[in-house]
């Protein structure tokens, strides 16, 4: 691969609106909450509160000050990474402590799905590019629209019968957090990131087996061949990398369908990641928790979809 | 037209989806059994002539649940994905060709929706509006809002430079009129793809949901509610969970071939080269 030149300048804005979207999140997370369920306190403290109690819980709180004042206290706090207490889930405990021990989780199956997907996409997409047409080709397209038609919690179960519960290969349930025994992780947490990884591995399959089709009859690829390079030098050279731009920028759009697949299946496999906690919050009516989990995966999408960028940029580097 | 017959793959799906449709309009009037009404003498019993999906543990049959079910997901899903065309669709459109600062506002909002995870923004909205049915379709039309908006945008962009676009300006059609009648039905087709494919994504949302106990509410039937059922006693009567499950994928099958073979039949230059 050619030297990768980066210009700053593209980057510098591209974090900037990055910032500002984090910050929209932000206010939209604060204010639909607030606009949805009203006065936290009596939604803590239930209908038959006594004032008394009431004005005691929001002094507490922070609740008494003007709406724009409390999102700005809830804003610094979060900065600074304080969330407040989570009031029902975990009664008292910081929520950043909660979020902060099951992110870790949720990222590791996140990442290995996306590495699952990575994988069996790059062998089947170019597998079935080069052989279009043929026997090969039709499996990988037959088993990439099955792969779409699989949703991620149905897939689990599939996947628990046949691997674990007929096989007896994998487990069932549990996971063993990768700080505890990173080989572990990766046993335990094959099933669910295989899940969550075999609709976006249909995806990107499709993606890269288009645009590798595509660019093989470009002129530029023509004249290569007439010039008589080998075919694995013009695959790896000319055609691959082209196809590549869009294959990376799928892999970036796909990054919030498969955080949010992470939710369903942490909850099927029992994994303590911030997806399950979410929808503890969610049972809970732990709204302040709701609102810190629906942030974190805000800034992740938004972190992933700027590096995704970022690496579009270098290696396309007309596009900027 | 011709190249869609010719499509094997776009058939299979359009027959698919016209049986899943035909089931799902027609099943709950011709099934002899109550999707909510407990049967205790026939309690998860296995597939048989008399109930060919078998029971579940009230006793309920399950291809009757499937079919009420079915009709819920998908109208849920349907609701949902077509308010967010007609939304997101108009606001994408008019700021393509209107722009100025409202339009750069809208696409600000739709880069932030587009940016939540999109199952993490239901769950969000589930908490917000409360569980329930009409919630689901709210929850599916905002997160296929941006998704409408931005690409109703992209295609206008390039549509509204072209030569009859600008004949119709200089001869003084209204705005309203050069939208919809130069320029929506030159983006039309991209857009029922992507409706297509937002339904199927729709169930998966609406059957996610309701799966975690977040959607529709049991008794009421919907092809999540029946899943997560089975889930709890799927060692005993595993027909319940394995029979929704493929139900669910069949629905999405016949979806996803169904709008390839329309993007494959409205690119004819790639329809030549595969």
């Amino acid at each position: 691969m050619a030297a990768i030149a980066i210009d700053l300048a593209p980057a510098a804005r591209r974090l900037g609106g990055m910032v500002l979207i984090a910050f929209l999140g932000a206010a939209l997370v604060f204010f639909v909450m607030r606009a949805g369920h009203g006065d936290p306190a009596l939604s803590a403290l239930g209908d038959q509160a006594t004032p008394e109690a009431i004005a005691a819980f929001r002094k507490l709180w922070g609740l008494d000050a003007p709406l724009i004042v409390q999102f700005w206290n809830w804003l610094s706090g979060a900065l600074t990474g304080n969330f407040g207490k989570s009031m029902t889930v975990a009664g008292g405990v910081p929520i950043a402590t909660l979020v902060g021990s099951r992110l870790p989780n949720t990222l590791f199956i996140g990442l290995y799905a996306m590495a699952i997907a990575v994988v069996i996409s790059l062998v089947a997409g170019t597998v079935s590019a080069l052989r279009h047409g043929r026997m090969i080709d039709s499996v990988a397209t037959g088993l990439a629209v099955l792969g779409i038609s699989m949703p991620d919690f149905w897939l689990s179960y599939v996947l628990v019968y046949a691997l674990a519960l007929g096989a007896g290969i994998f487990p069932s349930y549990g996971f063993i957090s990768p700080a505890e025994s990173l080989s572990g992780a990766f046993y335990s947490g094959f099933l669910p990131a295989l899940a969550v990884a075999a609709p976006m591995a249909a995806a990107f399959t499709r993606m890269l087996r288009t645009a590798l089709i595509e660019t093989l009859y470009r002129d530029h690829v023509r004249v290569a061949r007439s010039l008589g390079y080998s075919g694995a030098f013009i695959f790896l050279h000319y055609v691959f990398r082209n196809a590549l731009i869009p294959y990376v920028t799928v892999i970036g759009l796909q990054v919030r369908y498969l955080l949010g697949g992470t939710v369903v299946v942490e909850r099927i496999f029992g994994i303590p990641g911030i997806g399950a906690l979410m929808v503890d919050a969610a049972f809970g009516r732990d709204y302040g928790l709701v609102q810190a989990c629906a942030l974190t995966f805000l800034v992740c999408v938004l972190i992933v979809n700027f590096l995704v960028d970022s690496l579009c940029a270098a290696l396309n580097p007309r596009a900027t | 037209m011709r190249a869609f017959f010719a499509n094997k793959l776009a058939l299979i799906g359009a027959a698919i989806t016209g049986f899943v449709l035909l089931m799902v309009i027609a099943g709950p009037w011709v099934s002899p059994y109550s999707p909510t009404d407990a049967d205790f003498l026939a309690l998860l019993t296995p597939p048989s002539a008399a109930h060919p999906f078998g029971t579940d543990s009230f006793g309920r049959d399950v291809l009757t649940r499937i079919l009420y079910g079915a009709r819920v997901s998908l109208a849920v899903s349907v609701a949902g994905v077509l308010v967010a065309a007609l939304l997101g669709g108009t606001a994408g459109l008019v700021s393509a060709y209107v722009g100025g600062w409202s339009a750069a506002v809208m696409m600000r909002i739709a880069d932030l929706l587009f940016s939540f995870p999109s199952f993490v923004l239901a769950l969000f909205l589930m908490v917000v509006l409360g569980f329930g049915v009409a919630n689901i379709a709210a929850s599916i039309a905002l997160i296929y809002l941006p998704l409408f908006a931005r690409l109703a945008r992209n295609m206008a962009l390039v549509v509204k430079e072209e030569p009859w676009v600008q004949a119709a300006q200089l001869m003084g059609q209204s705005t309203f009129s050069i939208l919809s009648r130069e320029i929506l039905p030159n983006i039309a087709a991209p857009l029922f793809v992507q409706i297509a494919l937002g339904i199927a994504f729709g169930i998966v949302i609406e059957a996610g949901l309701s799966f975690l106990g977040l959607g529709v509410q049991p008794p009421a039937p919907s092809l999540g509610t029946i899943m997560a059922d089975g889930r709890e006693y799927f060692q005993r009567a595993p027909w319940v969970l394995t029979l929704s499950g493929v139900t669910i994928s069949i629905a999405l099958l016949g979806l996803n071939l169904l709008s390839d073979g329309i993007r494959d039949v409205m690119d004819p230059k790639l329809r030549a080269r595969l």
